[in-house]
């Protein structure tokens, strides 16, 4: 499904560059849990960043399902991130003047659904993050996984091809950082989401099925998970 | 187009319905006066114009006022022209009248006036002046040695005081000489002060008309105007046209012709402060929306990056603001609408009163209103839509992450 070939990420220039991705290639199929890990400061973000279309690579091919996306203006790019990426922040990025429905379905109008229809999807969606009952509260009346459930219904609400998370779980307690993964794990078991999430808790690591590993801005590890 | 209109509406609504209420009607508040200042000093200039017009139709010009063509001091015919003139339907009195310079002396005390001769039975229907005479009386078809003073001239003024020279203290009854600018010198006795607190009338005096054609050697039927009301105020201008039809061949001009340009010149300081008013208030009001757009917007900085990471497009993102800011200055129009004719509705009850006489009632014009409402929603969309287009360019990384 995506396919990324040698690719670099550069800050700045002269000797202050920061090469934080400095040549990575990698596939990831259709209904794959992959995880990414690695320190801090190992080029995760970046990664994830360049693959949600958020940011331009250096150099090297990014495709989507053989499409070079690495290359398209802005306005597809943004039209691709509308409708075939999810994103889930780590401090889950809603809309604080907007209930949990409406953070959601915001995006169904924006592809140009009746408000019906988007309310519809938007509460199928807060359905399979177990949120149905709280769709109308704002984000300050939601517990910080709550929160993070409502961006990821915002994320699927959408059925993107593509699901990422940057440490969903990095603002969450135990108890919270399972319900998120357990939705994560839902979503890919019943619904054959493909996510790509990035995290550094060891812990984290029996929900997926795969686990990249960065160090330095390159690719050190690849490895399937076995009690799959 | 439609899904960034709906989308950007969704921003907009959401944010104004669980934004900060109290922000709001600070803002709504203050765009409120800005409207008021838009609409109130030029209502308050459309009262006192209706009140000058309304001196300059009572005393000096009546509804149309006929007066010498050409270099010519004197209406030749003007009791010709005067038969013409009754004769026209819809005209309801005329008058002539002989405007004179001169100078009036009491005890010693010397003060230059225009004396205007008139035909004091005809004044009745045609003008003011009989009916504000303070003392004594209104001259008669036989005052052929009585003169009316204005109360200014008299001394007796209690609204204009010491600005202008008087004769110290005249009374009904005292004896005043008027010397004419042709040199000839005549005796009057003081028959009424009268008293419109209006320089124009005030500082006035009148005579019978016979007094001025016989002070001047004219010949019968000379006049310096023919005053004309008519019955259906507001047709002026056909009275005017009639007039002319019926064979009057003098310069024929109604209250308004005649005022223009003496109100203007009154009114020509009011409006400069008025335009300036205006603009400066155009400009607080466009920057404060400026500003409160603005400051929204680096509040939600990272909110816009993060609409726009997710997929809304920047064009929503700019409408919303397009849409809050018309918000806001909607209900501040509204607001400043109700605030506005509340005073309204206070000065017409009660009127802004100089000199004891002079009420000044706000009028209210709607193509004003309109004008007004037009370039506030206006403004509001160059001010909501210009921050919002400039930081809706920005990157997404940047605006979320700060770099
Ligand atoms: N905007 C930026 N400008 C300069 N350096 C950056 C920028 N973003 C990230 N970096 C650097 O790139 C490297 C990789 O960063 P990142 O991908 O955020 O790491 P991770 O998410 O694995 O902690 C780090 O050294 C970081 O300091
Ligand atoms: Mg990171």
């Amino acid at each position: 499904m995506i396919k990324v070939k040698n690719l670099k990420r550069y800050y700045g220039s002269g000797s202050t560059t920061v090469k934080a991705l400095n040549g990575v290639s990698f596939e990831i199929k259709k209904g794959e849990f992959v995880a990414i890990m690695g320190a801090s400061g190992s080029g995760k973000t970046t990664i994830l960043r360049i693959l949600a279309l958020l940011d331009d690579a250096t150099d090297g091919e990014y495709t989507i399902r053989g499409l070079k996306v690495s290359s398209l203006p802005e306005a597809e790019r943004s039209y691709y991130r509308l409708t075939q990426v999810g994103y889930v922040f780590q401090d889950y990025a809603l809309i604080n003047e907007m209930t949990a429905a409406e953070n959601v379905y915001i995006l169904s109008m924006m592809e140009g659904k009746s408000k019906k229809e988007s309310y519809k999807v938007a509460l199928e969606a807060l359905d399979k993050v177990g949120l149905k009952d709280k769709h109308d509260r704002i984000p300050d009346e939601l517990s910080g996984g709550e929160k993070q459930r409502v961006a990821i219904a915002r994320a699927i609400a959408k059925k993107p091809d593509i699901m990422f998370a940057d440490e969903p779980c990095a603002n969450l307690d135990t108890r919270n950082s399972e319900q998120v993964l357990d939705v994560f794990k839902d979503l890919n078991d019943n619904y054959g989401q493909t996510i790509v999430m990035v995290t550094h808790e060891p812990w984290h690591v029996k929900y997926v099925d795969r686990v990249i590993t960065f160090k330095d801005g390159v690719m050190v590890g690849d490895e399937w998970m076995d009690d799959r | 187009m439609i899904d960034d209109i709906r989308v950007g509406a969704l921003i907009a609504s959401s944010s104004i319905k669980r934004g900060n209420k109290k922000t709001l009607l600070f803002i709504v508040f203050v765009l409120s006066l800005i409207f008021m200042n838009l609409v109130f000093l030029p209502s308050m200039i459309g009262g006192m114009t209706v009140l000058f017009t309304g001196i300059m139709q009572d005393y000096p010009y009546g509804d149309i006022v006929i007066e010498p063509t050409g270099d010519n001091t004197y209406i030749n015919n003007a009791d010709n022209v005067l038969q013409k003139v009754r004769a026209v339907e819809g005209v309801r009195a005329a008058t002539k009248r002989l405007d004179v310079g001169a100078s009036i002396e009491h005890k010693q005390n010397v003060v230059g006036v225009t004396v205007t001769g008139v035909v004091p039975t005809e004044e009745y229907e045609i003008s003011q002046y009989p009916y504000i005479i303070k003392e004594g009386d209104f001259l008669g078809e036989l005052s052929r040695d009585e003169i009316i003073i204005g109360s200014i001239i008299s001394g007796t003024s209690t609204t204009f005081g010491e600005i202008y020279d008087d004769l110290g203290e005249t009374r009904v009854g005292s004896l005043v000489d008027v010397t004419y600018s042709n040199g000839v010198k005549r005796t009057y006795k003081v028959k009424g002060i009268m008293e419109g607190n209006f320089e124009l009338v005030d500082l006035n005096a009148m005579v019978h008309y016979k007094e001025i054609e016989d002070v001047y050697g004219l010949d019968k039927g000379k006049a310096t105007s023919v005053v004309v009301r008519i019955d259906e105020p507001g047709t002026e201008d056909e009275m005017k046209a009639k007039i002319r039809e019926a064979g009057v061949n003098e310069q024929v001009f109604t209250w308004a012709d005649k005022s223009e340009t003496l109100i203007r010149q009154a009114l020509q300081s009011l409006g400069a402060i008025d335009v300036m008013s205006k603009f400066v208030g155009l400009i607080v009001g466009a920057a404060l929306i400026l500003i409160i757009i603005y400051i929204n917007i680096l509040n939600r900085k990272k909110e816009i990056g993060i609409l726009k990471a997710v997929g809304v497009t920047p064009r929503s993102i700019v409408l919303s603001y397009t849409f809050l800011s018309m918000f806001y200055v909607s209900l501040g129009i509204f607001a400043g609408l109700i605030l506005y004719l509340s005073l309204m509705f206070y000065f017409q009850a009660n009127p802004v009163t100089f000199y004891g006489t002079m009420q000044i009632r706000p009028q209210i014009d709607v193509m004003l209103i309109i004008q007004s409402i037009v370039t506030m929603l206006t403004l509001s969309v160059i001010a909501g839509t210009l921050p919002a287009w400039s930081v809706s360019k920005e990157s997404i990384l940047k605006a979320i992450w700060g770099r």
